[in-house]
């Protein structure tokens, strides 16, 4: 229990700057899945994170990294339209909060969400975008054409980095139409359809990836030009037990260059 | 309007169909948000950023909750005061989310107000919201509240100062510095004569704010609050 009388933890100075040289040596480590899992896991079951608080601050870092590669007044298209694919997980749930928060910030989102889960979280997500007259697509845009004329970015919310296996549909053919586009893709956490550690070569090739908590061993494929670090709940004790060595955010940024 | 701003909520929870701890975690991060732009890291008095956080038993206590995490994520030194705390199991996993974070829960709060002064640079007023009845009459809060306006550090209020009527505001409660109202300013809003005021309602709706005439500001940016 505190005393009022000396406040505060003890914290060498760690948290007021000093700690930068330590730092700067050590780059961030990139966890495998499984790692990356057991992370997940903890700030549930350890740390009593509820998904849904979770979902609201990883999709915010979403929304904010994409306003800052790609603000609305670079957009060729009349509108700011961007396409949100979300897939029919936890990577959609953070597409549906990324979305959300983009019409905030002036974009014109429209969502395409083939595979809901049953859950009152995902409901209510949906729900929230669809009260806030985001359109929600009936099917997938059918040429690659189509997509480069309607929208300006797409945001790629299918799979995370749980996905193992092979891609069911719908979510086949819809990679398959993605990896035709000329316009950017902005991929959640995973660029889908790319094995968690490993990439894929012929797959996605996104020109940004917000990678939520901490990249991911797949990050280090990665070769678009906008890499972000998102989700900034990571207690320092979870990320010094999982030796991140995550760079610091800036400021009360919620989203981070690296 | 008390009437008002809770109508406000049920619609989002009911037709939007927020989430409670979702809304709640929203609010949080807005006020530490606001709490940083109010008193910027490098603009502390005090050789350590600490900030004193006073939670309540109901809905804004669980703000200031959230509040505290966010601002120990920026680099803040919060401390928590949280007596009487929700028996809500909603609420109950924000607790452990800052103990699991080394934010010290004190045990008492010190009717010394110097010891108050001398230790933190700011107090957060999670105390009470705008669902409370009007009044500091229950325990613990009126002791709180009580030694709360004597200390001479600056208070920021979340959403309503605590002890104030929601519409009428407050012959001789306590002053707060920074008021940060949620979603919209409560009517009691009128009567602040602190330093600054921010709105924290970026996340609202725009059907909301039409149906409910609140004629947001512009928030610059990607920005979840604007100062008013």
């Amino acid at each position: 229990r505190g005393d009022p009388s000396c406040p505060g933890p003890r914290r060498a100075g760690a948290r007021l700057g000093f700690e930068a040289p330590r730092a700067a040596i050590l780059p961030p480590s990139f966890p495998r899945q499984e790692e990356a899992q057991a992370i997940d896991q903890e700030l549930f079951t350890e740390y009593k994170f509820s998904v849904d608080q979770l979902m609201e601050l990883a999709g915010l870092s979403c929304a904010t990294a994409i306003a800052k590669a790609y603000p609305p007044s670079s957009f060729t298209t009349s509108q700011p339209a961007v396409l949100v694919v979300c897939g029919p997980g936890n990577n959609g749930g953070d597409g549906l909060v990324c979305a959300r928060h983009l019409k905030m910030f002036g974009y014109e989102p429209t969502v395409y969400y083939p595979k809901r889960p049953n859950k009152p979280l995902f409901e209510g997500l949906t729900t929230q975008c669809q009260k806030m007259d985001i359109p929600f697509l009936p099917e997938f845009p059918a040429e690659a054409a189509l997509i480069d004329e309607l929208y300006g970015l797409v945001v790629d919310a299918i799979f995370g980095f749980s996905f193992t296996g092979a891609v069911r549909e719908p979510f086949g053919s819809i990679l398959g139409t993605l990896e035709r586009i000329t316009v950017p893709i902005a991929s959640i956490d995973i660029p889908s359809g790319w094995d968690v550690e490993k990439g894929k070569a012929d797959g996605l090739q996104p020109d940004m990836l917000i990678s939520l908590t901490a990249p991911k061993k797949a990050a280090m494929h990665f070769a678009g030009r906008y890499h972000f670090l998102g989700g900034r709940f990571v207690p320092a004790a979870l990320q010094k037990k999982y030796a991140l060595n995550l760079p610091p955010y800036p400021e009360t940024d919620c989203v981070l260059q690296l | 309007s008390k009437a008002e701003a809770e109508a406000i909520e049920k619609e989002l929870l009911e037709d939007y169909r927020f989430g409670r701890q979702q809304l709640i975690e929203i609010w949080g991060h807005a006020c530490a948000m606001a709490i940083t732009k109010a008193f910027p890291l490098p603009s502390l008095p005090r050789k350590q950023p600490t900030v004193l956080v006073v939670c309540g038993p109901a809905q804004n206590g669980a703000i200031g909750l959230v509040c505290a995490r966010h601002l120990r994520i920026f680099d803040y030194e919060p401390t928590i005061f949280y007596p009487k705390r929700s028996l809500d199991p909603l609420y109950r996993d924000f607790t452990t989310q800052c103990e699991k974070m080394d934010i010290p829960f004190l045990s008492y709060l010190p009717t010394e107000v110097q010891l108050i002064n001398d230790a933190y640079n700011a107090v957060v007023d999670a105390v009470l919201g705008a669902e409370a009845e009007a009044g500091e009459g229950r325990e613990p809060c009126a002791a709180i509240l009580a030694t709360l306006k004597h200390v001479r550090i600056p208070i920021v209020s979340l959403d309503v100062p605590s002890g104030w009527d929601v519409e009428a505001g407050s012959s001789g409660g306590i002053s707060p510095d920074v008021l940060v109202s949620l979603s919209a300013p409560k009517q009691c809003a009128r009567r602040f004569l602190g330093r600054q005021h921010f709105v924290a309602g970026r996340f609202l709706p725009y059907d909301v704010q039409k149906k409910f005439e609140l004629n947001p500001p512009e928030y610059p940016g990607t920005e979840c609050v604007v100062a008013l």
